[in-house]
């Protein structure tokens, strides 16, 4: 299981290389902020699959398009790997 | 009740260069933009045809991200060339975003280098599934892409056409565009056509013994369009826009007029879907006149089609002579280019244009010593001074379609 802190690294790392987002803070509104909408939440999905090492299910990518923050996409990613810990 | 229909902007990026001045100069300084075929790591080693008409300089591209990732490589020519023909109307934003200004653009089959990503999912592991199509795949891939990512990125609201018929794309946007504008659909369309570099569209002529081969070694040698020694047509890239305006309008708000368009025609050949067909081409040509209500004797420069292969130039060669006689100077603007696919159509209006407003035809390219079969027309055989008042610009496609549009030079409105 990936911490928190690991998992912020590459998630920012992510977002700034691949969706240019510029200086992102932890609680900046995504789609506000950085103009991160739908169709990038898709493409996110995508990469944080690849980085899990396994797929996600219809159920866990429909609850993430609750997210609005960073915080929010890691706490999303705390209770997904302790889900898969169980 | 009919309205006139004028052309306020133009702008191509083509094998010859990007923008008007540029493409001027290439043509008046006789410059092929036909290079080696680039390696695709995929067919370029199977083909034949080792040449395109490609674009081989930077082009500084200020698109956001947010615009970027619905498009493919062909809809950065369309977004492109659409930015600066807004900029150069000066068309404003309220009108723009009025839903009086639609869009008629189109491209032969949306993004290849796009689609390619998509199929290489079908040869991954089977437990990667699909996951490899991404969520904007389609959006940047398909056939009418270019359009509607000119919408978003300038929040244009007024109808949308995707004309995709191979080598009339263009040509019947801008066709399509005029008649909307013409009978009161839209005040403004903005028209034209775009295609990326793309080895399966050599590889499809290739395989039809249609491409040219027999110059790899000296690529601006070829296409030789109505020469004796052509042997194939050469693929190439690009992307070209016009706007089109009710001409009171455009008078009105003192936009810069480059042409009328005065009449367009576009059928079908009713038959074989590859060979060119005499009567069809012909037909076409008359209906245009008819829609001009111009005279054969009328049209001072004709824009053939011409793609250099065997029979395309010689049927097209007599269709022009049975419907104009030998008056009018005949060029063949794919000598320069190549055969720019979906965009060739308003890649070849532009050239026009800049000829009409400049007083000059060029000649055909590496058309040395004319095919006797294609012999009963007056070709431009160097840069002749002349003032074009009316010209012709026609395409034919796979499918039997033609098309022809007709100019007027803005001095003579």
């Amino acid at each position: 299981m990936l911490s928190r802190d690991e998992i912020s690294r590459i998630i920012i790392k992510i977002l700034v290389d691949d969706f240019e987002f510029k200086d992102p803070k932890l609680d900046d509104n995504l789609r506000d902020a950085h103009g991160f909408d739908s169709i990038d939440a898709i493409e996110l999905l995508a990469k944080i699959e690849k980085m899990l090492g396994f797929s996600l299910t219809r159920a866990e990518k429909e609850a993430a398009m609750d997210i609005r923050t960073i915080n929010d996409i890691l706490n999303y990613l705390d209770t997904i790997q302790r889900r898969r810990e169980i | 009740m009919t309205r006139r229909v004028v052309i306020t902007a133009a702008q191509a990026i083509t094998p010859i260069g990007y923008g008007q001045d540029a493409i001027r100069r290439s043509l008046m300084a006789g410059q092929s933009g036909v290079k080696p075929l680039r390696d695709d790591g995929l067919l370029t080693q199977h083909i034949s045809c080792q040449v395109f008409g490609s674009v081989d300089y930077a082009i500084d591209y200020q698109f956001t991200r947010s615009d970027k990732k619905t498009m493919g490589p062909v809809a950065y020519y369309a977004c492109q060339v659409a930015k600066d023909v807004l900029a150069d109307s000066g068309l404003g934003q309220e009108f723009i975003t009025s839903g009086r200004l639609g869009v008629a653009f189109g491209s032969t089959h949306g993004s290849p280098t796009v689609q390619r990503d998509i199929y290489r999912t079908f040869f991954q592991d089977l437990d990667k599934g699909f996951k490899g199509i991404g969520a904007v795949d389609y959006l940047r891939s398909m056939v009418h892409t270019t359009a509607v990512n000119i919408t978003r990125m300038f929040g244009i609201t007024g109808r949308v056409v995707a004309s995709s018929t191979a080598c009339t794309t263009s040509a019947q946007a801008i066709g399509f565009g005029y008649e909307a504008v013409k009978y009161g659909m839209q005040d403004a369309m903005l028209c034209g056509g775009s295609d990326e570099y793309d080895t399966t569209t050599v590889a499809v002529f290739d395989n039809l013994l249609a491409c040219s081969a027999a110059y790899n070694h000296a690529p601006s040698r070829t296409p030789r369009p109505f020469d004796r020694a052509r042997d194939g047509l050469v693929v190439g890239e690009g992307g070209g826009a016009v706007i089109l305006e009710e001409y009171e309008a455009a008078k009105r708000r003192g936009a810069p007029i480059l042409a009328e368009i005065v009449g367009f025609a576009c059928n079908n050949n009713g038959g074989d879907l590859i060979l060119p067909n005499q009567d069809g081409i012909a037909q076409t040509l008359k209906l245009a006149l008819a829609d001009a209500r111009l005279r054969p004797e009328q049209v001072d420069f004709v824009s053939a089609h011409a793609t250099a292969t065997k029979m395309g130039d010689i049927i097209e060669s007599q269709a022009i002579n049975a419907v104009y006689g030998e008056k009018p100077l005949v060029t063949a603007l794919k000598s320069y280019t190549g055969h720019c696919m979906g965009a060739c159509g308003v890649i070849e209006t532009i050239m026009t244009l800049s000829m009409m407003e400049a007083g000059f035809i060029v000649p055909t390219l590496n058309l040395e010593e004319v095919d006797p079969r294609c012999a009963a027309l007056r070709y431009a055989r160097e840069i002749i001074d002349i003032k074009i008042d009316v010209a012709a610009i026609q395409n034919f496609a796979f499918g039997g379609v033609n098309t022809c549009l007709l100019l007027r030079r803005s001095e003579s409105l």
